[in-house]
């Protein structure tokens, strides 16, 4: 049936304009996942801890300069290297810590239900990602700039024993800092998108962290031809085409060059959330 | 005004809200009643364009919703209570709202005065209680001080004092010449503050009009009379579509009558009455009576077997309609 509701003859034939200024912009929008972000604590949480587990294993891997150097099987392989590398080591547990806060950036909401208030404040759903994904960078570069610069600062003293102090005025010390850097910030956004994609936060971490951590060191055992292709091409090993490996055991090299290990890592960053795009707009909140 | 044309949503096999059309029009408070489940949730929800209509079309003053420029100012909601991160204070959830339309901090502290939470503004939301949750809510629907106002269940989990006080507030919304649509399970509720009611179940709308009309059309009047000679009586009214029950000796109900022609009758065959009194029922007992075939989800009272050998499945299944 259609129920045709009547208005009271007694009601004036107005309707109100509203006596508050507001237009939705993309700015604003902006301003609003910033402010989101920064009132919760777990915020905090995640991006200090990004900061000091990156300072702790950069104190780590300097304390076991001295067994690695009276060990000759390493010792020489350890005197070609950056010191930046070493002091930077810890961006791949960084990474665990900034993928959960990618996550919970947009899982959070869904938890909570504060995911129908956002949406209904922004209708057309993809500003709110694009925000979000924006916010994440910043906040990602900013940390992991903090992390480096706490890990330089704690392992000074025991690398300049062995010479190993990296040189600020080294072009290769900060593409290594930078390479970091890019690679916390890929693994925010990659997190993002999956999050965005499926709603859960159990399940985003989970997948996120499979992918970016541990399948290159599960799937390295498997010795058949496609899987190694495979693995060569996830996010760590791919990374170390433009990431010298900081502990020079640990040899995950792909043998792809700079160029194309940045563009591997990019496509996880962007790969998901334009996936995202197109499912959010879509589907029911 | 809310216009509906056709709206249907199906969430797999389920229809939840079945080709449904509707114009809610501003200065009016309009009451959406309906059992658990029977789509009130997510009709708001498709308004709101939070889910896609499988088919059919809804538009909020003349738009869908996701089509205006700023919807904050066009619709405020309160779809959910819970729709807030708990770990935010009340303030800094008020703050994001606000400053994807670029409105003002000092609107935010109005609706914060305005909804009483000046003292909590500063606690995080997931200390709240149900009632301080609904609050917040309400602030967060005021803050683009929109045209059109939707209210899922405003008044579940407030105290007395805060019932009137969402009573007075859609009221006075509504007189500004704003458009207000509210769900509720308290028919008492709906009574006092709707002027018109939109009753669905089941998917369906079963009803529409005028508060008192639509409490009419159900029930219809009963004339109630006490007389020694009750029985007398009835058998001479009785017939011509008027039915006759008797609570009790000495007492009839007729129905399908007015009092003017029973007094007339008993007056012309010398009949003593006792009592002769037109019975209004109840909005309660006219939405039972409505929604008695749609309810969704229904608590069988009678058949419920407490013993030690119930099978599980006979138990009443009471459950919370889906948010």
């Amino acid at each position: 049936m259609t129920a045709i509701l009547t208005r009271p003859a007694t009601t004036a034939e107005r309707a109100p304009r509203p006596s508050v200024a507001a237009r939705r912009t993309f700015v604003g929008v902006m301003r609003g996942e910033w402010i989101k972000l920064l009132s919760l604590r777990s915020t905090w949480w995640v991006l200090g801890s990004t900061a000091a587990v990156m300072a702790l294993i950069a104190i780590g891997v300097a304390a076991s300069l001295d067994s690695l150097m009276g060990n000759p099987m390493t010792s020489q392989g350890l005197g070609d290297l950056n010191g930046a590398a070493l002091i930077s080591t810890g961006f791949q547990i960084g990474m665990v810590t900034i993928a959960v806060l990618g996550a919970l950036v947009i899982t959070g909401e869904y938890a909570t239900g504060m995911v129908r208030s956002t949406f209904a404040a922004v209708p057309t759903r993809v500003p709110v990602l694009a925000a979000k994904a924006i916010a994440l960078v910043v906040l990602t570069t900013a940390v992991a700039v903090i992390g480096i610069a706490l890990s330089y600062l704690v392992t000074i003293g025991k690398l300049s024993q062995y010479d190993l102090v990296p040189s600020l005025g080294s072009a290769e010390t900060w593409r290594i800092f930078a390479g970091t850097a890019y690679c916390l910030v890929a693994a925010a956004l990659f997190s993002l998108g999956l999050g965005a994609l499926l709603r859960s936060t159990a399940a985003t971490v989970t997948a996120s962290l499979t992918v970016l951590l541990l399948l290159p060191s599960i799937l390295g055992f498997i010795n058949i031809h496609w899987v190694q292709t495979v693995v060569r091409y996830l996010p760590l090993p791919a990374s170390q085409g433009f990431l010298p490996a900081g502990d020079p055991n640990q040899n995950l090299g792909s043998g792809l060059t700079a160029t194309t290990g940045l563009l591997v890592i990019a496509a996880y960053a962007i790969v998901p959330l334009v996936c995202a795009a197109f499912v959010v707009r879509r589907r029911d909140a | 005004m809310i216009e509906a044309q056709s709206l249907t949503k199906r969430y797999g096999d389920k229809v939840a809200v079945d080709d449904i059309s509707f114009t809610i029009p501003p200065g009016t408070v309009t009451g959406f009643l309906g059992p658990n489940g029977a789509g009130k949730s997510t009709t708001m929800r498709l308004i709101m364009g939070l889910d896609r209509a499988t088919s059919g079309s809804v538009t909020v003053n003349g738009k869908p919703y996701a089509l205006h420029r700023s919807p904050l100012s066009e619709v405020g909601a309160l779809l959910d209570a819970k729709a807030v991160h708990p770990g935010r204070s009340a303030r800094s959830h008020l703050r994001t709202m606000a400053a994807t339309h670029g409105i003002s901090t000092r609107r935010v502290d109005e609706v914060i005065d305005m909804t009483g939470l000046s003292t909590v503004a500063t606690k995080r939301v997931g200390a709240f209680s149900l009632g301080m949750g609904q609050r917040l809510g309400i602030a967060s629907a005021m803050l683009g001080d929109p045209r059109t106002l939707i209210l899922d269940e405003p008044v579940n989990g407030l105290d007395p004092e805060g019932v009137l006080w969402v009573r007075h507030l859609v009221r006075q919304l509504a007189e500004e010449g704003r458009t207000v649509f509210l769900s509720s399970h308290l028919m008492s509720e709906m009574a006092q503050t709707a002027d018109q009611l939109l009753v669905i179940g089941r998917g369906k709308i079963l009803t529409a009009g005028p508060v008192q009309e639509v409490i009419d059309s159900v029930s219809g009047t009963t004339v109630r009379v006490r007389s020694p000679q009750a029985t007398e009586l009835a058998r001479l009214v009785s017939g011509n579509g008027v039915t006759v029950t008797s609570p009790e000796a000495g007492t009839i109900d007729l129905r399908g009558t007015t009092a003017e022609a029973v007094g007339e009758a008993a007056a012309a065959h010398g009949i003593v009455l006792h009592e002769l009194s037109q019975q209004r029922a109840s909005l309660e007992e006219a939405y039972m009576s409505l929604t008695q075939d749609s309810v969704e989800y229904r608590s069988d009272v009678a058949h419920t077997n407490l013993s030690p050998h119930t099978n599980p499945s006979s138990r009443p299944n009471q459950k919370e309609e889906n948010s």
